[in-house]
């Protein structure tokens, strides 16, 4: 073998090695391309022409479906129930949560079988939640009116996914059961994070349970409570498995999210460029939501 | 009145019995120490005091009331914890504000209070400050100032010190003592450090698995420990303890190490010893009741021929390790008494300040 000793005394040529540097991570920067930032263009491409069921039109067609979308009540309505879902299932499952892992602080015999057992609902797919809480709603054979039955003492035919007034509440109870163990786990992990002297050192100086959690106990958990509460909010914001188990957004559109329209637009009417401007408009929004929501609870910088 | 009295308390921790049977009584403005090894139940015996853990049995009365039921926060203590405590996310200023705070002190009062707590302990250019942004000495120096505007009947410290180093522990426990000296409360202290114990303490409680061993003055302690742990416990290097017999010697008594030695006893021991002439006993001797002999010694002195095994200056005094009666001692002599190992030395034992324990019993005779 014949090696240059000019070779050995210097090291290798920097430029082999940055290049040798970069065909690492080509692999998956490729993955990231293929199957993120390609879509997306695709997606705002088929935004700006005229593909539906009908015709696979590719002739630019500017802002229509853009304003078609801005001008479609429908699509505001659906964001309004999107909101309201939101609004309602994420302080509930924040306060439950909150509440058992309050509960689970102290150790009790069979503490971790308990709390893996509380896990559960997380870990089932949520269309399987969906669908195992559409039979408990069943309006004739479902458990729920069944117990309801009995604690009224009388036939409870309640229609809980068709019923104008029942078919939130029946979203949101699927909603919060599958989903409250996720804030219960981690606040669970934040609530045992918090230094046990300085609770001790609060009940020397005089404070109650109130002023303690608020003083000392909630600034501590506050990073892990607002990323906990940042995942649902956005989890909460795309729901879709279970009210497309429930409702399928019904009675009419009543109960039709963001995520329920732009399928409904998109796979079974197939108006494929109209629900693509629709899914660029939410990404934008959310993009806006939540940077601002990072920047306002300090963990972006 | 006492400000304190504990009267026969037990305390369990699932299987292991911390606090056997207390009785103390601390009378009001006395600094009194809680000092044992770790795992005698020190820390536990303040934490029952503080309410931060309940009494199991008997009683514990603050100011002539009984407290066994009442939160911490009923019962007119303050207290400075080993990892200070601190809340992370409130200032210097609100940490030692929030006591007052929380039993809704007009803010003037409060800033009028923290600002002489902050002086008395020079922290007053910390307030604005965050605990991250301190170091351990500050930080404590805020734990403290924390526990002082709070103006409670006790104070109590679990091993504020450990923590720290070297140097800023001599700084901050004199810190701590001229504290004392200047509010007149009652302090009670607890550490495994010998030394703290002896230089803050009123009393010293010197507590063994649970109970009290022995309490009193430093300085009695130290020169009349009731045990042998006692005996042991206190002092630095400790005290040599060594096999030995008691024998009768001329018109008095000596006592017999085991390689033959005759140490005579002064006179004025004698009377006590009568009947245990001819039994074991074990000899307390402390490093610094050696010295290097002179060719005439004083009455009470025995001499002591040895080699010496191992040589350690410190500078003022040095130590040097050689065998005393068969088993390892250690002398505190002057600086230059010896120069290296294996120099054979003259020892003058002072048998005056010997203390003679009752080998099965362990107490000091």
């Amino acid at each position: 073998m014949t090696v240059s000793s000019d070779a050995l005394a210097r090291p290798r040529a920097p430029v082999g090695e940055r290049g040798f540097k970069y065909l690492l991570i080509a692999p998956s920067v490729f993955l990231l391309l293929a199957i993120g930032i390609f879509p997306l263009l695709y997606m705002l491409v088929v935004s700006f022409v005229g593909i539906d069921m009908m015709a696979e039109d590719w002739s630019f067609k500017g802002l229509a479906n853009y304003k078609a979308a801005f001008a479609d009540a429908r699509l505001w309505q659906a964001l309004g129930h999107t909101l309201i879902i939101t609004a309602v299932a994420l302080p509930l499952e924040l306060l439950l949560g909150l509440a058992m892992a309050q509960l689970f602080l102290e150790k009790f015999p069979g503490r971790q079988i308990f709390v893996a057992l509380l896990v559960l609902p997380t870990v089932v797919s949520p269309i399987v939640a969906g669908a195992t809480w559409s039979l408990m709603f069943d309006n004739r054979y479902g458990p729920i009116n069944q117990i309801l039955g009995w604690i009224f003492g009388k036939e409870m035919p309640l229609l809980w996914t068709v019923d104008p007034t029942l078919v939130y509440p029946a979203i949101i109870v699927a909603e919060v059961w599958q989903w409250t163990p996720f804030m219960f786990l981690l606040l669970l992990a934040a609530l045992s994070n918090v230094d046990k002297s300085q609770l001790e050192a609060a009940s020397i100086d005089g404070a109650g349970y109130w002023m303690t959690f608020r003083k000392i106990v909630l600034p501590a958990i506050w990073p892990v409570m607002a990323i906990a509460l940042l995942i649902r909010a956005l989890d909460l914001f795309r729901i879709f498995d279970i009210i497309w188990a429930l409702t399928k957004g019904g009675p009419g559109t009543m109960t039709e999210t963001i995520s329920v329209f732009t399928y409904v637009k998109g796979f079974t009417q197939f108006e494929i460029s109209y629900a693509a401007a629709v899914a660029l408009i939410i990404i934008v929004l959310l993009t806006v939501a939540v940077t601002w929501m990072l920047k306002k609870i300090e963990i972006a910088r | 009145m006492a400000d304190l009295k504990l009267t026969q308390l037990h305390k369990h921790y699932g299987a292991v019995h911390a606090v056997r049977g207390v009785d103390l009584e601390i009378p009001a403005g006395e600094f009194t120490v809680l000092v044992g090894s770790s795992g005698c139940g020190k820390s536990t015996l303040l934490r029952t005091i503080a309410g931060l853990e309940q009494a199991d049995q008997g009683s514990i009365e603050i100011a002539g009331q009984v407290v066994n039921d009442m939160p911490p926060r009923d019962r007119d203590i303050a207290m400075v914890f080993q990892n200070y405590a601190l809340y992370p996310y409130m200032k210097v200023y609100d940490n030692i504000a929030f006591g007052l705070r929380v039993r809704k002190m007009p803010e003037a009062d409060i800033a009028q209070k923290v600002k002489s707590a902050a002086d008395m302990l020079a922290i007053g250019h910390l307030l604005d400050r965050y605990p991250r942004q301190m170091s351990g000495g500050q930080l404590q120096r805020v734990a403290i100032g924390r526990a002082i505007v709070r103006n409670a009947r006790l104070y109590l410290f679990d091993e504020p010190l450990s923590n720290l180093d070297a140097q800023l522990r001599d700084e901050m426990r004199s810190e701590i003592k001229r504290l004392h000296q200047e509010l007149g409360k009652t302090f009670i202290y607890v550490t495994h450090d010998q030394i703290e114990a002896m230089t803050l303490a009123d009393r010293i409680v010197l507590l063994r698995e649970g109970q009290i061993e022995q309490a009193g003055a430093p300085l009695d302690m130290f020169e009349r420990p009731a045990t042998q742990y006692v005996a042991g416990f206190l002092g630095s290097p400790p005290m040599n303890f060594v096999p030995a017999r008691l024998v009768a010697q001329g018109g008095g008594y000596a006592v017999r190490l085991e390689d033959g030695a005759e140490l005579a006893l002064p006179p004025a021991r004698v009377a006590k010893l009568a009947a245990r002439a001819d039994q074991p006993v074990t000899l307390g001797l402390r490093p610094e009741h050696m010295s290097r002999a002179e060719a005439a010694l004083r009455p009470g002195l025995a001499r002591y021929s040895s080699r010496v095994d191992l040589v350690q200056p410190t500078g003022s005094r040095t130590y040097a390790t050689f065998k005393l009666g068969g088993v390892e001692a250690i002398a505190e002599l002057d600086a230059h008494d010896v120069q290296r190992a294996n120099e054979r030395i003259e020892l003058a034992l002072d048998m005056n300040r010997a203390v003679l324990i009752e080998p099965s019993t362990h107490r000091v005779l």
